[in-house]
Protein backbone atom coordinates (compact mmCIF):
# COMPACT_ATOMS: atom_id res chain seq x y z
CA UNK A 1 0.00 0.00 0.00
CA UNK A 2 1.07 3.57 -0.82
CA UNK A 3 1.69 6.07 2.30
CA UNK A 4 -1.76 8.00 1.70
CA UNK A 5 -3.44 4.75 1.49
CA UNK A 6 -2.32 3.61 4.79
CA UNK A 7 -3.08 6.94 6.36
CA UNK A 8 -6.59 6.74 5.38
CA UNK A 9 -6.88 3.50 6.78
CA UNK A 10 -5.11 4.12 9.67
CA UNK A 11 -7.50 7.29 10.26
CA UNK A 12 -10.53 5.34 9.57
CA UNK A 13 -9.31 2.24 11.75
CA UNK A 14 -8.38 5.31 14.55
CA UNK A 15 -11.89 7.03 13.97
CA UNK A 16 -13.95 3.64 13.90
CA UNK A 17 -12.38 2.97 17.37
CA UNK A 18 -13.06 5.85 18.56
CA UNK A 19 -16.63 6.04 17.72
CA UNK A 20 -17.21 2.65 19.01
CA UNK A 21 -16.21 3.46 22.50
CA UNK A 22 -17.77 6.76 22.25
CA UNK A 23 -21.26 5.21 21.43
CA UNK A 24 -20.80 2.30 24.60
CA UNK A 25 -19.48 -0.55 23.28
CA UNK A 26 -19.64 -3.38 25.85
CA UNK A 27 -16.49 -4.56 27.21
CA UNK A 28 -15.90 -6.84 29.58
CA UNK A 29 -13.58 -8.40 32.64
CA UNK A 30 -13.36 -10.48 35.36
CA UNK A 31 -11.53 -10.05 38.09
CA UNK A 32 -10.51 -9.28 42.08
CA UNK A 33 -11.39 -5.83 43.11
CA UNK A 34 -7.95 -4.64 44.31
CA UNK A 35 -9.92 -1.21 45.79
CA UNK A 36 -13.30 0.03 46.14
CA UNK A 37 -14.14 3.38 47.06
CA UNK A 38 -17.37 4.71 47.79
CA UNK A 39 -18.27 8.44 46.76
CA UNK A 40 -19.09 10.46 50.42
CA UNK A 41 -22.51 10.92 49.17
CA UNK A 42 -22.85 6.87 48.84
CA UNK A 43 -24.46 7.95 45.21
CA UNK A 44 -21.04 6.52 43.11
CA UNK A 45 -18.36 4.24 43.53
CA UNK A 46 -14.82 3.53 42.50
CA UNK A 47 -13.70 -0.24 41.63
CA UNK A 48 -10.25 -1.27 40.16
CA UNK A 49 -10.96 -5.25 39.03
CA UNK A 50 -7.72 -7.16 38.04
CA UNK A 51 -8.02 -9.68 35.91
CA UNK A 52 -5.71 -12.88 35.72
CA UNK A 53 -3.39 -11.40 32.80
CA UNK A 54 -2.72 -8.33 35.65
CA UNK A 55 -4.57 -5.90 33.75
CA UNK A 56 -6.44 -3.29 35.85
CA UNK A 57 -9.57 -1.50 34.87
CA UNK A 58 -10.78 1.16 36.86
CA UNK A 59 -14.97 0.71 37.47
CA UNK A 60 -17.09 3.44 38.24
CA UNK A 61 -20.53 1.79 39.69
CA UNK A 62 -23.76 4.11 39.86
CA UNK A 63 -26.00 1.25 39.87
CA UNK A 64 -28.36 1.22 43.53
CA UNK A 65 -28.23 -2.47 43.94
CA UNK A 66 -24.30 -2.60 43.72
CA UNK A 67 -24.03 0.31 46.01
CA UNK A 68 -25.93 -0.80 48.19
CA UNK A 69 -23.93 -4.09 48.38
CA UNK A 70 -20.56 -2.06 49.00
CA UNK A 71 -22.13 -0.46 51.88
CA UNK A 72 -23.23 -3.11 54.04
CA UNK A 73 -19.54 -5.40 52.70
CA UNK A 74 -21.44 -7.94 51.35
CA UNK A 75 -19.33 -6.97 48.34
CA UNK A 76 -15.72 -6.03 49.31
CA UNK A 77 -11.85 -5.88 48.33
CA UNK A 78 -10.97 -9.54 47.65
CA UNK A 79 -13.92 -10.43 45.77
CA UNK A 80 -14.24 -12.10 42.43
CA UNK A 81 -16.10 -9.57 40.15
CA UNK A 82 -17.98 -10.82 36.56
CA UNK A 83 -18.43 -7.04 35.19
CA UNK A 84 -19.98 -5.51 31.93
CA UNK A 85 -19.28 -2.00 31.40
CA UNK A 86 -19.39 0.84 28.94
CA UNK A 87 -16.99 3.58 28.16
CA UNK A 88 -19.04 7.28 28.66
CA UNK A 89 -16.91 9.86 28.71
CA UNK A 90 -13.99 8.65 29.61
CA UNK A 91 -14.92 6.76 32.45
CA UNK A 92 -15.80 2.68 32.43
CA UNK A 93 -18.95 2.82 33.77
CA UNK A 94 -20.77 -0.11 34.80
CA UNK A 95 -23.93 -2.07 33.86
CA UNK A 96 -23.53 -5.49 35.42
CA UNK A 97 -21.29 -5.55 38.53
CA UNK A 98 -21.47 -9.30 40.29
CA UNK A 99 -20.07 -11.61 42.31
CA UNK A 100 -18.81 -14.84 40.31
CA UNK A 101 -19.01 -16.90 43.40
CA UNK A 102 -22.40 -18.24 45.41
CA UNK A 103 -23.07 -21.63 47.48
CA UNK B 1 -69.87 11.97 80.59
CA UNK B 2 -70.00 10.98 76.84
CA UNK B 3 -68.05 13.51 75.34
CA UNK B 4 -65.43 12.02 78.10
CA UNK B 5 -66.20 8.39 77.32
CA UNK B 6 -65.52 9.15 73.23
CA UNK B 7 -61.92 11.18 74.27
CA UNK B 8 -60.56 8.91 76.64
CA UNK B 9 -61.69 6.24 73.86
CA UNK B 10 -60.02 8.47 71.17
CA UNK B 11 -56.64 8.57 73.57
CA UNK B 12 -56.72 5.08 73.94
CA UNK B 13 -56.50 4.07 70.15
CA UNK B 14 -53.65 6.85 69.69
CA UNK B 15 -51.77 5.35 72.37
CA UNK B 16 -52.17 1.62 71.33
CA UNK B 17 -51.36 3.03 67.03
CA UNK B 18 -49.03 5.59 67.47
CA UNK B 19 -46.45 3.35 68.55
CA UNK B 20 -46.81 0.39 65.85
CA UNK B 21 -47.57 2.93 62.77
CA UNK B 22 -45.74 6.12 63.12
CA UNK B 23 -42.33 5.69 65.57
CA UNK B 24 -39.19 4.42 63.30
CA UNK B 25 -37.84 3.57 66.48
CA UNK B 26 -38.31 -0.07 67.16
CA UNK B 27 -39.72 0.02 71.32
CA UNK B 28 -36.21 -2.23 72.61
CA UNK B 29 -33.68 0.70 71.17
CA UNK B 30 -33.26 2.06 74.76
CA UNK B 31 -32.40 -1.40 76.16
CA UNK B 32 -30.07 -2.32 72.79
CA UNK B 33 -28.26 1.03 73.67
CA UNK B 34 -28.44 0.45 77.25
CA UNK B 35 -27.50 -3.30 77.48
CA UNK B 36 -25.61 -3.99 74.12
CA UNK B 37 -26.60 -6.62 71.75
CA UNK B 38 -25.88 -10.12 73.55
CA UNK B 39 -27.81 -11.90 70.31
CA UNK B 40 -31.13 -13.63 70.66
CA UNK B 41 -31.15 -13.57 74.46
CA UNK B 42 -31.54 -9.79 73.89
CA UNK B 43 -34.26 -10.36 71.57
CA UNK B 44 -35.83 -12.36 73.59
CA UNK B 45 -36.42 -10.13 76.57
CA UNK B 46 -39.20 -9.14 74.30
CA UNK B 47 -39.75 -11.74 72.18
CA UNK B 48 -39.91 -14.76 74.17
CA UNK B 49 -39.98 -18.26 72.55
CA UNK B 50 -39.23 -16.94 69.40
CA UNK B 51 -35.76 -18.33 69.09
CA UNK B 52 -37.21 -21.87 69.99
CA UNK B 53 -39.72 -21.30 67.61
CA UNK B 54 -37.64 -20.60 64.57
CA UNK B 55 -35.42 -24.00 65.51
CA UNK B 56 -38.57 -25.53 63.88
CA UNK B 57 -38.71 -23.51 61.00
CA UNK B 58 -37.30 -24.83 56.81
CA UNK B 59 -35.33 -21.91 57.03
CA UNK B 60 -32.89 -23.30 60.51
CA UNK B 61 -34.09 -27.31 59.34
CA UNK B 62 -33.52 -27.01 55.67
CA UNK B 63 -35.95 -29.89 55.46
CA UNK B 64 -39.59 -30.45 56.30
CA UNK B 65 -42.46 -33.49 55.95
CA UNK B 66 -43.10 -33.38 51.64
CA UNK B 67 -46.59 -35.04 51.00
CA UNK B 68 -47.04 -33.69 47.18
CA UNK B 69 -44.15 -35.45 45.91
CA UNK B 70 -43.85 -39.18 44.25
CA UNK B 71 -40.81 -41.54 45.60
CA UNK B 72 -40.10 -40.24 48.67
CA UNK B 73 -40.54 -41.89 52.28
CA UNK B 74 -43.59 -39.12 53.31
CA UNK B 75 -42.47 -39.73 56.66
CA UNK B 76 -39.10 -38.48 56.16
CA UNK B 77 -38.12 -34.76 56.11
CA UNK B 78 -36.47 -33.54 52.74
CA UNK B 79 -34.88 -30.41 51.48
CA UNK B 80 -31.14 -28.84 51.37
CA UNK B 81 -30.19 -31.26 54.03
CA UNK B 82 -30.12 -34.46 52.80
CA UNK B 83 -31.51 -33.89 48.39
CA UNK B 84 -29.90 -34.72 45.85
CA UNK B 85 -30.73 -33.29 42.34
CA UNK B 86 -28.46 -32.03 40.00
CA UNK B 87 -28.90 -28.15 40.25
CA UNK B 88 -26.59 -28.29 43.46
CA UNK B 89 -25.90 -32.17 43.12
CA UNK B 90 -24.66 -31.63 46.98
CA UNK B 91 -26.75 -30.83 50.55
CA UNK B 92 -25.67 -30.34 53.79
CA UNK B 93 -24.58 -33.64 54.87
CA UNK B 94 -22.26 -34.54 52.23
CA UNK B 95 -20.96 -30.15 51.09
CA UNK B 96 -21.09 -28.86 54.72
CA UNK B 97 -19.31 -25.96 55.01
CA UNK B 98 -15.63 -26.69 55.30
CA UNK B 99 -12.23 -25.63 54.44
CA UNK B 100 -11.20 -27.38 50.96
CA UNK B 101 -8.22 -28.73 49.73
CA UNK B 102 -5.10 -26.80 49.20
CA UNK B 103 -5.06 -25.68 45.05
CA UNK B 104 -2.53 -27.15 43.94
CA UNK B 105 -1.87 -24.53 41.54
CA UNK B 106 -1.93 -21.40 44.17
CA UNK B 107 -1.97 -23.31 47.17
CA UNK B 108 -4.76 -21.33 48.48
CA UNK B 109 -7.80 -23.03 50.19
CA UNK B 110 -11.60 -21.15 50.98
CA UNK B 111 -14.43 -22.06 52.61
CA UNK B 112 -17.50 -23.28 51.39
CA UNK B 113 -20.62 -25.55 51.59
CA UNK B 114 -24.38 -25.74 51.21
CA UNK B 115 -25.10 -24.73 54.53
CA UNK B 116 -22.89 -20.98 53.96
CA UNK B 117 -26.12 -19.70 54.16
CA UNK B 118 -27.85 -21.60 57.43
CA UNK B 119 -28.68 -18.71 59.45
CA UNK B 120 -26.36 -20.24 62.73
CA UNK B 121 -22.87 -20.82 63.56
CA UNK B 122 -22.00 -23.57 61.86
CA UNK B 123 -21.57 -24.95 65.31
CA UNK B 124 -25.24 -25.20 65.50
CA UNK B 125 -25.71 -26.50 62.53
CA UNK B 126 -28.64 -27.26 60.22
CA UNK B 127 -31.72 -29.46 62.02
CA UNK B 128 -29.72 -28.60 65.79
CA UNK B 129 -32.04 -27.91 68.67
CA UNK B 130 -31.65 -26.99 72.01
CA UNK B 131 -29.97 -23.96 74.20
CA UNK B 132 -26.85 -23.81 72.26
CA UNK B 133 -28.76 -23.89 69.27
CA UNK B 134 -31.22 -20.88 70.08
CA UNK B 135 -27.94 -18.95 71.61
CA UNK B 136 -26.71 -19.54 68.11
CA UNK B 137 -29.27 -18.19 65.79
CA UNK B 138 -28.26 -15.37 63.69
CA UNK B 139 -31.39 -12.98 63.93
CA UNK B 140 -29.47 -9.94 63.12
CA UNK B 141 -29.19 -11.51 59.56
CA UNK B 142 -32.63 -11.72 58.55
CA UNK B 143 -34.04 -8.66 60.50
CA UNK B 144 -31.31 -5.95 60.25
CA UNK B 145 -30.98 -3.14 57.85
CA UNK B 146 -27.29 -2.69 59.28
CA UNK B 147 -25.56 -5.64 59.13
CA UNK B 148 -21.83 -5.78 58.35
CA UNK B 149 -21.35 -8.76 56.06
CA UNK B 150 -17.90 -8.60 56.40
CA UNK B 151 -18.47 -10.39 59.80
CA UNK B 152 -20.35 -13.24 58.26
CA UNK B 153 -17.79 -15.22 57.15
CA UNK B 154 -16.18 -18.46 57.89
CA UNK B 155 -13.26 -19.12 59.86
CA UNK B 156 -11.47 -21.66 62.41
CA UNK B 157 -11.49 -21.58 66.10
CA UNK B 158 -8.88 -22.50 68.28
CA UNK B 159 -10.16 -26.03 68.30
CA UNK B 160 -10.08 -26.11 64.66
CA UNK B 161 -14.15 -26.30 64.06
CA UNK B 162 -14.99 -23.86 61.11
CA UNK B 163 -17.42 -21.22 62.36
CA UNK B 164 -19.80 -18.65 60.79
CA UNK B 165 -19.11 -15.22 61.93
CA UNK B 166 -21.89 -13.19 62.79
CA UNK B 167 -22.41 -9.50 63.39
CA UNK B 168 -23.86 -9.52 66.83
CA UNK B 169 -22.71 -5.13 66.95
CA UNK B 170 -25.32 -3.02 68.84
CA UNK B 171 -25.34 -0.91 65.29
CA UNK B 172 -26.73 -3.98 63.58
CA UNK B 173 -29.31 -4.48 66.56
CA UNK B 174 -30.17 -0.77 66.59
CA UNK B 175 -31.50 -1.12 62.75
CA UNK B 176 -34.16 -4.01 63.39
CA UNK B 177 -37.25 -4.29 61.73
CA UNK B 178 -39.15 -6.78 59.17
CA UNK B 179 -36.97 -8.10 56.47
CA UNK B 180 -36.42 -6.15 53.55
CA UNK B 181 -35.67 -7.57 50.31
CA UNK B 182 -31.90 -7.26 50.97
CA UNK B 183 -32.70 -9.48 53.51
CA UNK B 184 -33.75 -12.29 52.06
CA UNK B 185 -31.90 -11.97 48.51
CA UNK B 186 -28.33 -11.90 50.35
CA UNK B 187 -28.73 -15.76 50.11
CA UNK B 188 -31.52 -16.73 48.26
CA UNK B 189 -30.34 -14.50 44.86
CA UNK B 190 -27.15 -16.69 45.76
CA UNK B 191 -28.05 -20.16 45.42
CA UNK B 192 -27.15 -22.57 42.39
CA UNK B 193 -23.84 -21.19 42.45
CA UNK B 194 -24.11 -17.33 41.87
CA UNK B 195 -25.90 -14.32 41.59
CA UNK B 196 -29.37 -15.24 40.58
CA UNK B 197 -28.36 -18.50 38.86
CA UNK B 198 -30.84 -20.94 40.79
CA UNK B 199 -34.43 -19.35 39.89
CA UNK B 200 -33.07 -16.67 37.82
CA UNK B 201 -35.25 -13.57 39.24
CA UNK B 202 -34.55 -10.41 40.31
CA UNK B 203 -36.63 -8.87 43.03
CA UNK B 204 -36.31 -5.13 41.86
CA UNK B 205 -38.83 -2.15 40.33
CA UNK B 206 -37.85 -2.95 36.78
CA UNK B 207 -38.49 -6.83 37.02
CA UNK B 208 -42.00 -7.52 38.94
CA UNK B 209 -44.89 -5.43 39.21
CA UNK B 210 -44.74 -6.32 43.00
CA UNK B 211 -41.41 -4.25 43.60
CA UNK B 212 -42.67 -1.59 41.40
CA UNK B 213 -45.03 -1.22 43.93
CA UNK B 214 -42.99 -1.21 47.03
CA UNK B 215 -43.41 -4.56 47.94
CA UNK B 216 -41.19 -6.60 49.88
CA UNK B 217 -40.77 -10.37 49.88
CA UNK B 218 -42.71 -11.12 53.04
CA UNK B 219 -45.71 -8.76 52.13
CA UNK B 220 -46.56 -12.42 50.27
CA UNK B 221 -44.73 -14.68 51.47
CA UNK B 222 -45.90 -13.00 55.23
CA UNK B 223 -44.07 -15.09 57.75
CA UNK B 224 -46.50 -17.14 60.83
CA UNK B 225 -44.18 -17.11 63.63
CA UNK B 226 -41.28 -17.54 61.17
CA UNK B 227 -42.84 -20.08 59.28
CA UNK B 228 -42.70 -18.78 55.69
CA UNK B 229 -45.25 -19.20 52.89
CA UNK B 230 -44.22 -20.70 50.00
CA UNK B 231 -45.40 -21.69 46.54
CA UNK B 232 -45.59 -24.97 45.23
CA UNK B 233 -42.01 -24.80 42.46
CA UNK B 234 -41.91 -28.79 41.89
CA UNK B 235 -38.30 -28.48 42.78
CA UNK B 236 -38.88 -26.79 46.06
CA UNK B 237 -39.83 -29.60 48.30
CA UNK B 238 -38.87 -28.23 51.54
CA UNK B 239 -41.64 -25.99 53.05
CA UNK B 240 -43.28 -24.85 56.59
CA UNK B 241 -46.48 -26.19 56.04
CA UNK B 242 -48.13 -22.97 54.77
CA UNK B 243 -48.74 -22.01 50.96
CA UNK B 244 -49.25 -19.12 49.06
CA UNK B 245 -50.84 -18.48 45.81
CA UNK B 246 -51.60 -15.49 43.90
CA UNK B 247 -55.42 -15.53 44.37
CA UNK B 248 -54.53 -15.52 48.04
CA UNK B 249 -55.00 -11.39 46.80
CA UNK B 250 -55.88 -10.96 43.72
CA UNK B 251 -59.03 -13.91 43.84
CA UNK B 252 -60.00 -15.83 41.34
CA UNK B 253 -61.59 -13.74 39.59
CA UNK B 254 -59.08 -10.85 39.33
CA UNK B 255 -59.56 -9.47 35.69
CA UNK B 256 -62.50 -6.60 34.68
CA UNK B 257 -62.94 -8.89 31.81
CA UNK B 258 -64.82 -11.88 31.95
CA UNK B 259 -63.13 -13.39 29.14
CA UNK B 260 -60.21 -13.28 31.11
CA UNK B 261 -61.12 -14.24 34.27
CA UNK B 262 -62.93 -17.29 32.34
CA UNK B 263 -58.97 -18.54 31.82
CA UNK B 264 -58.37 -18.86 35.59
CA UNK B 265 -59.87 -22.12 35.88
CA UNK B 266 -57.37 -23.84 33.67
CA UNK B 267 -54.77 -21.30 33.36
CA UNK B 268 -52.30 -20.00 36.38
CA UNK B 269 -51.87 -16.21 36.70
CA UNK B 270 -48.29 -17.01 36.08
CA UNK B 271 -48.39 -18.17 32.54
CA UNK B 272 -49.72 -15.19 31.16
CA UNK B 273 -48.32 -12.42 33.42
CA UNK B 274 -44.71 -14.29 33.96
CA UNK B 275 -43.93 -15.11 30.33
CA UNK B 276 -40.06 -14.93 30.50
CA UNK B 277 -37.64 -16.24 33.16
CA UNK B 278 -33.76 -16.95 33.44
CA UNK B 279 -31.02 -18.29 35.32
CA UNK B 280 -28.94 -21.35 35.08
CA UNK B 281 -30.41 -23.78 32.04
CA UNK B 282 -28.17 -26.63 32.29
CA UNK B 283 -25.09 -27.51 34.29
CA UNK B 284 -22.49 -30.48 34.35
CA UNK B 285 -21.27 -31.54 37.63
CA UNK B 286 -18.99 -34.54 35.64
CA UNK B 287 -17.07 -31.65 33.88
CA UNK B 288 -15.85 -28.61 36.56
CA UNK B 289 -14.12 -25.75 34.72
CA UNK B 290 -11.28 -23.85 36.21
CA UNK B 291 -11.79 -20.09 37.23
CA UNK B 292 -9.88 -17.07 37.28
CA UNK B 293 -8.57 -17.50 41.05
CA UNK B 294 -8.13 -21.39 39.69
CA UNK B 295 -10.34 -23.19 41.61
CA UNK B 296 -12.46 -25.30 39.65
CA UNK B 297 -16.37 -24.69 39.37
CA UNK B 298 -19.22 -27.25 37.73
CA UNK B 299 -19.65 -26.24 33.88
CA UNK B 300 -22.65 -24.12 33.61
CA UNK B 301 -24.54 -22.43 30.86
CA UNK B 302 -26.88 -19.69 32.18
CA UNK B 303 -28.81 -16.71 30.69
CA UNK B 304 -29.91 -12.87 32.57
CA UNK B 305 -32.93 -12.40 34.05
CA UNK B 306 -35.98 -12.39 31.26
CA UNK B 307 -33.86 -14.08 29.02
CA UNK B 308 -35.28 -17.67 28.78
CA UNK B 309 -38.86 -18.81 27.67
CA UNK B 310 -40.20 -21.01 29.74
CA UNK B 311 -42.09 -24.50 28.96
CA UNK B 312 -46.04 -24.77 29.50
CA UNK B 313 -47.50 -27.75 31.37
CA UNK B 314 -50.32 -29.28 33.15
CA UNK B 315 -49.94 -29.00 36.70
CA UNK B 316 -52.06 -30.45 39.58
CA UNK B 317 -49.04 -29.43 42.38
CA UNK B 318 -48.25 -32.59 42.46
CA UNK B 319 -44.42 -33.90 41.93
CA UNK B 320 -43.23 -36.34 39.52
CA UNK B 321 -40.00 -37.59 41.08
CA UNK B 322 -37.59 -39.95 39.46
CA UNK B 323 -33.58 -39.92 39.02
CA UNK B 324 -33.81 -38.71 35.62
CA UNK B 325 -37.14 -36.63 36.09
CA UNK B 326 -38.22 -33.65 38.38
CA UNK B 327 -41.27 -31.70 36.99
CA UNK B 328 -45.23 -31.56 37.19
CA UNK B 329 -47.63 -33.95 37.23
CA UNK B 330 -51.29 -33.53 35.62
CA UNK B 331 -52.95 -34.00 32.90
CA UNK B 332 -55.95 -31.74 30.98
CA UNK B 333 -58.67 -34.58 32.50
CA UNK B 334 -57.84 -34.73 35.97
CA UNK B 335 -60.16 -31.67 36.63
CA UNK B 336 -57.12 -30.51 39.36
CA UNK B 337 -54.68 -29.18 36.76
CA UNK B 338 -53.78 -25.70 35.44
CA UNK B 339 -51.26 -24.70 32.84
CA UNK B 340 -48.33 -23.52 34.42
CA UNK B 341 -44.63 -21.76 33.03
CA UNK B 342 -41.54 -23.45 33.72
CA UNK B 343 -37.72 -22.84 33.31
CA UNK B 344 -36.42 -26.33 32.29
CA UNK B 345 -33.16 -27.39 33.67
CA UNK B 346 -30.86 -29.87 32.70
CA UNK B 347 -28.06 -31.10 35.05
CA UNK B 348 -25.19 -33.58 33.95
CA UNK B 349 -24.24 -35.98 37.33
CA UNK B 350 -23.03 -39.04 38.06
CA UNK B 351 -25.23 -42.09 38.79
CA UNK B 352 -24.76 -45.05 40.91
CA UNK B 353 -24.71 -47.69 37.61
CA UNK B 354 -25.88 -50.37 40.16
CA UNK B 355 -28.62 -48.76 41.61
CA UNK B 356 -29.35 -45.90 38.58
CA UNK B 357 -29.51 -43.62 41.84
CA UNK B 358 -28.30 -40.40 41.78
CA UNK B 359 -24.79 -39.89 43.54
CA UNK B 360 -24.15 -37.07 45.86
CA UNK B 361 -21.29 -34.84 45.67
CA UNK B 362 -18.68 -33.54 47.81
CA UNK B 363 -17.58 -29.78 46.44
CA UNK B 364 -13.72 -29.96 48.34
CA UNK B 365 -12.37 -32.09 46.05
CA UNK B 366 -13.46 -30.86 42.74
CA UNK B 367 -13.05 -27.46 43.69
CA UNK B 368 -9.61 -27.49 44.64
CA UNK B 369 -8.52 -29.69 41.59
CA UNK B 370 -11.24 -30.57 39.08
CA UNK B 371 -11.80 -34.14 40.13
CA UNK B 372 -15.12 -34.37 40.09
CA UNK B 373 -15.21 -38.58 40.57
CA UNK B 374 -13.01 -37.76 44.05
CA UNK B 375 -15.82 -35.62 45.06
CA UNK B 376 -18.68 -38.30 44.49
CA UNK B 377 -15.91 -40.84 46.23
CA UNK B 378 -16.11 -38.50 49.52
CA UNK B 379 -19.91 -38.11 49.46
CA UNK B 380 -20.56 -41.65 49.01
CA UNK B 381 -17.86 -42.21 52.00
CA UNK B 382 -19.86 -39.66 54.31
CA UNK B 383 -23.11 -41.42 53.28
CA UNK B 384 -21.54 -45.17 53.88
CA UNK B 385 -22.44 -46.19 50.17
CA UNK B 386 -19.64 -48.81 49.60
CA UNK B 387 -21.11 -50.57 46.36
CA UNK B 388 -21.07 -48.26 43.33
CA UNK B 389 -20.07 -47.91 39.28
CA UNK B 390 -19.74 -44.36 38.05
CA UNK B 391 -21.98 -43.39 35.14
CA UNK B 392 -22.07 -40.39 33.83
CA UNK B 393 -26.40 -38.90 32.68
CA UNK B 394 -28.78 -36.27 32.47
CA UNK B 395 -31.31 -35.25 34.89
CA UNK B 396 -34.01 -32.65 33.82
CA UNK B 397 -35.72 -30.34 36.35
CA UNK B 398 -39.07 -28.32 36.10
CA UNK B 399 -38.35 -24.95 38.20
CA UNK B 400 -41.94 -23.03 38.95
CA UNK B 401 -41.55 -19.51 37.54
CA UNK B 402 -43.04 -17.74 40.11
CA UNK B 403 -41.47 -14.32 40.11
CA UNK B 404 -40.65 -11.80 37.53
CA UNK B 405 -44.48 -10.77 37.19
CA UNK B 406 -45.34 -7.86 34.47
CA UNK B 407 -48.67 -6.47 34.20
CA UNK B 408 -47.84 -4.43 31.08
CA UNK B 409 -45.90 -6.86 29.61
CA UNK B 410 -48.14 -9.65 30.12
CA UNK B 411 -49.27 -12.48 27.38
CA UNK B 412 -52.50 -11.34 25.34
CA UNK B 413 -55.18 -13.56 23.59
CA UNK B 414 -52.35 -13.58 20.14
CA UNK B 415 -49.84 -14.91 22.00
CA UNK B 416 -51.40 -17.73 22.79
CA UNK B 417 -54.15 -18.34 20.48
CA UNK B 418 -52.09 -18.31 16.88
CA UNK B 419 -50.71 -21.12 14.99
CA UNK B 420 -47.27 -20.70 16.60
CA UNK B 421 -47.81 -19.44 19.69
CA UNK B 422 -46.27 -20.04 22.94
CA UNK B 423 -48.79 -22.73 24.31
CA UNK B 424 -48.44 -25.87 22.12
CA UNK B 425 -51.90 -27.31 22.05
CA UNK B 426 -50.84 -30.35 21.01
CA UNK B 427 -48.48 -31.11 23.66
CA UNK B 428 -50.96 -30.35 26.09
CA UNK B 429 -53.52 -32.61 24.85
CA UNK B 430 -55.68 -30.80 22.06
CA UNK B 431 -56.99 -32.98 19.68
CA UNK B 432 -56.52 -31.39 15.76
CA UNK B 433 -60.07 -29.96 15.88
CA UNK B 434 -59.75 -27.90 19.23
CA UNK B 435 -56.16 -26.62 17.94
CA UNK B 436 -57.80 -25.42 15.25
CA UNK B 437 -60.43 -23.67 17.51
CA UNK B 438 -58.11 -22.55 19.82
CA UNK B 439 -56.03 -20.98 17.26
CA UNK B 440 -57.97 -18.81 15.12
CA UNK B 441 -58.65 -14.98 15.52
CA UNK B 442 -62.05 -15.81 15.78
CA UNK B 443 -62.06 -16.10 19.51
CA UNK B 444 -60.67 -12.50 20.04
CA UNK B 445 -60.93 -10.49 16.82
CA UNK B 446 -63.73 -8.37 17.61
CA UNK B 447 -62.87 -8.02 21.61
CA UNK B 448 -59.25 -7.13 20.79
CA UNK B 449 -60.30 -4.94 17.51
CA UNK B 450 -62.34 -2.39 19.83
CA UNK B 451 -59.41 -2.41 22.17
CA UNK B 452 -57.38 -1.28 19.53
CA UNK B 453 -60.34 1.46 17.94
CA UNK B 454 -60.43 2.95 21.56
CA UNK B 455 -56.31 3.17 21.90
CA UNK B 456 -56.64 5.26 18.59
Amino acid sequence: MNSPLKLTVLITLIIFLYAFQAAGAELKIIGIITKLELAPDGKSAIAVLKDNNGKEVTITVVDELTLDKFKDHRIVEGDEIRCKYEVIEGKNISRYFRKTAGC
Amino acid sequence: MKKLTIIFICFGLLTFFIPQTWSKDHPGKTYIEAKGYEGPKTCEVCHQGKAKEFLNTVHWKHASPVTNVENIDHKEEYGMKNRIYTMCNGNDIVNNLKEIPKNPQTGKVKFTGCNTCHPGNHLSDVGSSGPAAEEAIDCLLCHSQAYDFRKRVPYKDEKGQVVMGQDRSTNAALAVGRPTVKNCMVCHEAAGGGVLIKRGFAYNKETDVHAAKGMVCVDCHQAQNHRIPTGFDPNNWANDGIRLVCADCHTEKPHKDGDLNAHTARIACQTCHIPKTGGAYAKDFTAWEQGNDKFYEPATLKKEVNEITPVYRWYNLTVANTPHFIGPKGNREDGKSKIYPFKVFQGKAFYNKKTGELMAMDFAPPMATGDARAGVAQAARTLGIKDFELEAGWQTIYFGSNHLVTKTDALSCYNCHAPNGVLNFRELGYNEKEIEKLTSPELYFEKILKKQREEW
